[in-house]
């Protein structure tokens, strides 16, 4: 969970002429969700979801523009959005490499996968390659404990791993696809993109608490 | 005696092939079709022919308990509802009533309601829709963790047919039926998404999250049967306890009560089968589906092939990591509702055994799961959001060999303070940080004493008649 100070002195909002709420989303939360509800509110999760999924991390004008659109003060989605890990408030790498450090998998085998990474990528856990295409985290159990150890590869969930497998799918992702200039901000290095309200220097996750 | 199961076939895994029935690498997803065609949405057919109050009726005398962690009796649950008056199943007539099923399974060890999602999503969906008739529910919220984005899918496509198929939605199954007085009455079912965040799993950290807020447990009372999403009457039920209602319903609440074993310490029964998820060092691991009652030794001995690699039993957490931890002498341990009274945990939990072999380091065990709840808790109250840093730096420092005797003794009396006094902490997290480590701490004490070198002074420190166990 986390608590996360801000520099309230010298925060400043970075701004784009494009809004992030697209028209599309506007559209899919005031049909599709909206009506489930007996308030706007209950609509932040899915909204902050998309803008998630899209951008790959919730930039604070669309937390704004999000308000805005739900009749919320923005102070209510930065509420709802700094206490959920999956909404990350700092760019960071293009692809989440996430891998479970919970009980099961620590005793089976974890360790040496989270290493195998570590070591592919040359980053440490809780921080994003400089090319900005992986970003390394740990995260709680996955409900795979079974086929441990597991971890989730943006929303792909890959079980069983060894430290190879581990290996070879990182080195997989990175080599994908080049950062998509629509959201821009991606292929910043970490450091100059510290505008984000949690003030992180780094790419860390709200998950490295 | 040998245990041998009384029920020679599976009620949750009919479809889902299932050892030692059937073979896991038969599993796949079950669509609507193939759901009807073997025998599915019978259930809620036969339901449709009863009146509201006796199909509750029926699941109070089954004595089903709720297989999300506490074990709460469902059909008692169900009348906390507040009562409708004739003629209140028309919506316009009153206020709208919730049904909110806890999908968020994030407690680690646990992966069996992942299981029902990932293959037979209509078994759920059933049970979603004979919940919402007898309680007389007109919106069901599916809250299912973010991390399940497969399962999420299977299931948005799985209501898609379903409302296809007239269980939910305006021209609903459940809109043709006699016995609400000719009333409209209409279900409606919504998959929810969460963002990463175990406590979410807490029914009323539920019921905020799916408000939009932060996902912080809420004071209770009032209990959310009355005062629950939006303030309106809601009913929290977990993903496998509703995937019990279909059968329950068609077979009758005796054919679920000849399943399973009765109290032995005077408490309420256990009745039924159980999705058990077995993971850690056996050979075997996985979800399997066996009557509540199994003893862990057979269970892992006959079922999962055994310790891995020809080791031994040295420990397992019964089901989730909150609920402590079973010593190496009590590999006997059945795994029904009693064991919490009888072999000092806190209960059976998600009965999903977490299996340790004879090399497993406790005291790393008892870190990694200190550094869980450290990281999981929301943070309101005092003794769960500082005591669960306090215990994972404690365990650190034990782990690393820089503590003293003094050390492991502040670490017991924090754990014991957390959550043993009713009243001081809001949910039951603390009191799950408290037991795991607790427990831990006394069944593997030696672990622990040659761990850490004798302090110069020696303090004991025990705080009030809570420091048992
Ligand atoms: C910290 C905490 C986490 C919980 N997590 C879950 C969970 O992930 N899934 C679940 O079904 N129940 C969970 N529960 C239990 C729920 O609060 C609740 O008892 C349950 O969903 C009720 O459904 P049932 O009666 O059908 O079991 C959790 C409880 C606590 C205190
Ligand atoms: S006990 Fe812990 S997790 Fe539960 S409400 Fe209090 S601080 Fe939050
Ligand atoms: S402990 Fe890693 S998936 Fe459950």
């Amino acid at each position: 969970m986390a608590w996360i100070p801000k520099p309230s002195a010298s925060m400043k909002i970075e701004r784009r002429d494009e809004p992030y709420l697209t028209q599309a989303m506007k559209d899919e939360l005031s049909q599709r969700y909206l009506p489930r509800f007996e308030t706007t509110l209950a609509a932040l999760l899915p909204a902050l979801h998309m803008i998630q999924h899209e951008y790959h991390w919730v930039p604070p004008q669309a937390m704004e523009e999000i308000a805005e659109f739900l009749g919320l003060s923005p102070a209510d989605v930065l509420d709802t959005a700094t206490f959920y890990e999956e909404y990350a408030l700092a760019p960071r790498g293009r692809h989440v490499v996430g891998v479970c450090r919970s009980i099961a998998c620590e005793f089976c085998g974890q360790p040496q996968v989270t290493q195998a990474i570590k070591d592919t990528l040359g980053i440490d856990v809780g921080e994003t390659t400089a090319d900005g295409k992986v970003c390394l985290v740990e995260l709680e159990c996955l409900g795979s404990c079974g086929t441990a150890p597991a971890a989730l590869i943006d929303e792909e969930l890959h079980e069983q791993l060894t430290p190879q497998r581990a290996a070879e799918l990182v080195r997989q992702v990175r080599s994908q696809d080049a950062p998509p200039p629509a959201s821009g901000r991606e292929g910043l290095a970490p450091e100059t993109a510290s505008n984000a309200p949690k003030g992180a220097s780094k790419s860390a996750p709200k998950s490295a608490h | 005696m040998a245990w041998s199961p009384k029920f020679t076939q599976h009620a949750l895994c009919k479809r889902i092939p299932t050892w030692p029935y059937a073979d896991p690498k038969d599993r796949h997803v079950v669509s609507y079709d193939e759901y009807v065609k073997t025998g599915g949405y019978e259930g809620l057919r036969k339901a449709l022919t009863m009146k509201p109050g006796d199909v509750t009726e029926a699941v109070k005398k089954s004595m089903l308990r709720g297989r999300g962690g506490a074990g709460f009796p469902t059909g008692l649950k169900w009348t906390f509802l507040p009562k409708l008056d004739e003629g209140q199943d028309d919506l316009s007539k009153r206020g709208p009533r919730y049904l909110a099923i806890n999908a968020d399974e994030s407690e680690p060890g646990t992966f069996k309601d992942r299981l029902l999602m990932d293959f037979d999503p209509h078994l759920v969906l059933e049970g979603i829709a004979i919940c919402c008739y007898a309680c007389r529910l007109d919106k069901a919220f599916i809250f299912i963790r973010g991390e399940y984005h497969h399962q999420a899918h299977v299931l948005e496509k799985a209501i898609a047919e379903a409302y296809d198929n007239g269980i939910f939605g305006p021209k609903g199954l459940i809109n043709s039926n006699a016995n609400t007085g000719g009333a409209k009455f209409t279900v409606d079912c919504y998959v929810h998404r969460g963002a990463g965040a175990y406590i979410c799993g807490e029914e009323t950290a539920l019921l905020e999250g799916l408000e939009g807020k932060r996902g912080w447990p809420r004071i209770k009372p009032p209990f959310p049967a009355v005062e629950g999403l939006f303030g309106k009457p809601t009913i929290i039920n977990n993903v496998e306890t509703l995937a019990h209602l279909p059968s329950i319903v068609e077979n009758g609440p005796e054919w679920f009560m000849a399943q399973g074993v009765e109290s032995t310490v005077g408490g309420p029964p256990s009745y039924g089968t159980k999705l058990m998820g077995v993971s850690g060092h056996v050979n075997r691991p996985g979800v399997y589906e066996f009557e509540l009652g199994i003893p862990l030794r057979t269970l892992i001995e006959d079922y999962c092939g055994g310790i891995r690699g020809g080791k031994k039993y040295k420990a397992a957490i019964p089901g989730g990591v909150s609920m402590g931890i079973l010593g190496t002498d009590q590999y006997e341990a059945e795994l029904d509702f009693d064991i919490g009274r009888k072999y000092n945990v806190l209960g059976l939990g998600t009965a999903c055994p977490t299996v340790f072999d004879e090399d497993t380091d406790m005291v790393a065990v008892a870190r990694n799961i200190s550094r869980f709840f450290k990281h999981e808790s929301c943070g309101q109250c005092t003794p769960c959001r500082e005591g669960s840093g306090w215990l994972y730096q404690l365990m650190t420092r034990i782990e690393e060999g820089h503590a003293k005797t003094k050390d492991l003794d502040m670490a017991l009396e924090i754990a014991t303070s957390m959550g043993s006094m009713p009243g001081t902490t809001i949910c039951g997290l603390a009191d799950g940080n408290n037991w795991a480590l607790r427990t831990i701490m006394n069944k593997f004490r030696d672990e622990f004493e040659t761990r850490v070198s004798p302090s110069h002074v020696a303090v004991k420190m025990t705080i009030g008649a809570a420091a048992h166990g």
